[in-house]
């Protein structure tokens, strides 16, 4: 009988170089702050010594282009690399210097898919793609210099209209935990992307945020209330810019009924910042 | 309207430094093969980022372009 033996979600640009050259001081430090929280985070994760750490995030046309955008994408095969961008800039840069391959857990991610597949979720499969900072930027920090559990990464379309909705990630992250629970192994899972940002993927609105919606988001994970957070409409998370709270709705089904506990939450104005953590153990 | 070829042209100039590097040299004559319309063709041309966002190119690609990306 396998387990989910840790679960959190946090933002994915764990960067200061990147706020501090885009928003100042403030964001730098606020991302430092972040940061600091997420390493200890870490020291939890690394303590229960997953046999997988699945991750889940988005896909910011780094790894699929509009030849084909997956709703879902499980990661199988044997290993996964870290993205390659010549000359990157801003948050891509936040790979540089990053282990160049990482081990897939086989047996798990195949596991999600096929049986995914035999439960009626159409999940796509890549055996090639590579992670951008969505996924490495969160898992560099938690774990460190400590070595890097086997990973099964999914893509969840968060950016490419028509996403999946918010009720249908909740229903993968159900699977995922139906998966783990018929499974033999101790499972890690954890969620990526920023609270609101970038509202209407708009150019001209890039530098705002929705604090008002992000305090009234993180309540109700404090609450449990996976309801009303799978009731969300791709209207509002497009507009409040959420979109990547689709991420973290297949969290909410893979660890509900667990609440949430706030670790950190930061209002910067260009995004607010947070990393949740729910008690599964 | 061409969104879909919008969208590969900022691609290959995110992925494709051969193409960046002709692009920054010489951008209409790059896109000459290109299938856009007049005023994406011009938008790219200008390298006027808002319009491009406004006809459909995606966010994540227009601020991610090495030498070319900006917020």
């Amino acid at each position: 009988m396998g387990r989910v033996v840790y679960a959190a979600a946090m933002s994915h640009v764990l960067y200061p170089d990147y706020y501090g050259q885009n928003v100042g001081p403030h964001g730098r430090e606020m991302v430092e702050a972040l940061i600091a929280v997420v390493r200890e985070m870490g020291a939890t994760l690394a303590a229960t010594t997953p046999d997988a750490l699945v991750v889940i995030a988005d896909d910011h046309l780094n790894v699929f282009s509009f030849d084909a955008i997956p709703a879902f994408c499980v990661r199988v095969g044997r290993s996964v690399d870290r993205m390659v961008q010549a000359d990157a800039i801003e948050f891509d840069r936040a790979l540089d210097g990053l282990p160049e391959r990482y081990l897939v857990h086989e047996d798990l991610a195949n596991a999600i898919l096929d049986q995914g597949m035999q439960a009626g979720f159409d999940f796509a499969a890549s055996w090639s793609a590579p992670l951008d900072h969505a996924f490495l930027s969160p898992v560099s920090t938690l774990y460190g210099r400590r070595p890097v559990p086997p990973l099964v990464p999914v893509w969840v379309n968060c950016f490419v209209a028509p996403q999946p909705t918010a009720q249908r990630c909740y229903a993968v992250g159900r699977h995922i935990a139906r998966v783990i629970a018929d499974g033999p192994w101790n499972v890690a899972v954890i969620a990526t992307g920023g609270l609101s940002h970038f509202p209407e993927l708009s150019l001209a609105r890039v530098g705002q945020s929705d604090p008002v919606f992000d305090r009234r988001i993180v309540k109700l994970m404090e609450a449990a209330d996976h309801d009303a957070l799978a009731a969300l409409t791709a209207k509002e998370l497009h507009e409040t810019g959420s979109h990547e709270l689709l991420n973290w709705l297949v969290l909410f089904g893979a660890v509900s009924p667990a609440r949430a506990r706030v670790r950190f939450f930061g209002e910067m104005g260009r995004i607010d910042l947070a990393a949740l953590e729910w008690s599964v153990g | 309207m061409s969104r879909y070829e919008t969208n590969v042209v900022l691609y290959r100039l995110k992925k494709d430094q051969a193409f960046r590097d002709r692009f920054r040299a010489d951008p209409r004559g790059s896109l000459a093969d290109a299938d856009l319309t007049a005023e994406e063709r011009d938008a790219f041309a200008r390298w006027d980022t808002r319009k491009l966002n406004e006809l459909g190119g995606m966010l994540h690609l227009l601020i991610s372009i090495p030498g070319l990306g900006s917020h």
